[in-house]
């Protein structure tokens, strides 16, 4: 028996190279570009929207890509906003690559959009060690997912920059305090910024908005 | 399960580097950065399935974590990352701040996920090995 060397490129690199250069087409078309990634039902979808929204009032042009497993669900809802949307199944794959969006950008008219929103397939962990190329990632929890939902991730928390904890209008029906859910963050992640929305009632998505470079008031990013 | 796609691409890109060497490989190393979100259990278990009917079809999968470590950006700091440990959840989770100022802090190594070495044995049988990992996820 005998040890050989093999030249070591790391396994994603292929990954990683993709995402640079979504990075950069995005960049040199002046699209600033957000990734949404959470699990089912957080309320990734709804958030979005009301991005749309906001980021509508002050004349940006927006466009989507709606990651799920099956269905056009969410490409529907984003559509009917105004946004110019790709839906992107991955046909019961976990979460979406930088290869799946590299295509989807294809299918989107690049020169006439100021934001880009990528939802992400609804599952936490999996896309996690897969960056798409976008300026900023950010994870959307529902109060509904428990108290634990941060410590039970923890890896993944203590990596994200912005999370939104969403449904925070049923807190205090399902029992769960959000204060639990942004301290547990803040031990894992102390230069995180974490948020609390209610995205059906509208409420609280303005801070989200600047955190994410989304200044609906000004004309500069 | 993005092990698999984990997985399967580690075999694509290994396997043509084997072309140069005769003989049968008997261990994979694999070094995974410790922020990697993947479960050891999870990748040996995709390498059993997918290693059939390739050159690694005798191998098993060696999973070395590399510790997270960081520079900050802020006082200079060089070193390991400051592990959050909750033993109620049995974990020790890397902390991407600076464990000197406190300040942001680049990652240095923890995130890799690469293949420097393989285990070439001259006379092979067709043995079916399990996989190991160092343990944890």
């Amino acid at each position: 028996m005998h040890d050989i060397r093999v030249s070591g490129e790391d396994i994603l690199a292929r990954q990683l190279a993709l995402a640079e250069q979504n990075y950069r087409r995005l960049r040199a078309k002046g699209i600033r570009a957000v990734s949404v990634m959470g699990a089912i039902g957080s309320g990734k979808t709804s958030l979005i929207e009301r991005l749309i929204d906001r980021a509508a009032t002050s004349g940006r042009r927006v466009g989507t890509i709606a990651g799920d497993s099956a269905g056009d669900d969410d490409h529907r809802r984003f559509t009917d906003r105004g946004a110019s949307s790709v839906n992107l199944n991955t046909q019961d794959d976990c979460h979406l690559d930088a290869h799946a969006v590299e295509h989807a950008l294809e299918r989107l008219p690049l020169d006439e959009l100021d934001l880009l929103f990528i939802e992400n397939v609804g599952n936490l962990i999996c896309p996690a060690d897969f960056p798409l190329g976008t300026d900023v990632e950010v994870v959307v929890i529902s109060v509904t997912e428990g108290n634990d939902m941060v410590r039970k991730h923890p890896k993944i928390f203590a990596q994200t920059d912005v999370v939104v904890i969403n449904k925070i209008d049923l807190a205090e029906a399902v029992g769960v305090d959000p204060a639990r859910i942004v301290a547990d963050y803040s031990v894992l992640n102390p230069h995180g910024d974490a948020f609390l929305t209610d995205a059906r009632h509208d409420r609280g998505i303005d801070e989200v908005a600047r955190a994410l470079g989304i200044e609906c008031t000004s004309t500069q990013w | 399960m993005h092990e698999y796609s984990v997985v399967a691409e580690l075999i694509s890109a290994l396997v043509p580097k084997l072309d140069a060497h005769t003989g049968t490989v008997r261990a994979v190393f694999l070094r995974k950065g410790e922020l990697r979100i993947l479960s050891d259990r999870a990748l040996c278990s995709a390498f059993e399935v997918l290693r059939e009917g390739t050159r690694l079809a005798g191998a098993t999968l060696e999973i070395e974590s590399v510790p997270a470590t960081v520079r900050c950006t802020a006082c200079g700091y060089g070193g390991a990352a400051e592990s959050y440990v909750d033993e109620a959840f049995h974990i020790a989770v890397p902390i991407l701040a600076c464990p000197r100022c406190g300040e942001e802090v680049a990652v240095v190594t923890g995130r890799e996920l690469v293949v420097e070495r393989v285990s070439i044995e001259e006379t092979g049988n067709e043995e079916r090995p399990r996989c190991r990992s160092s343990g944890g996820d």
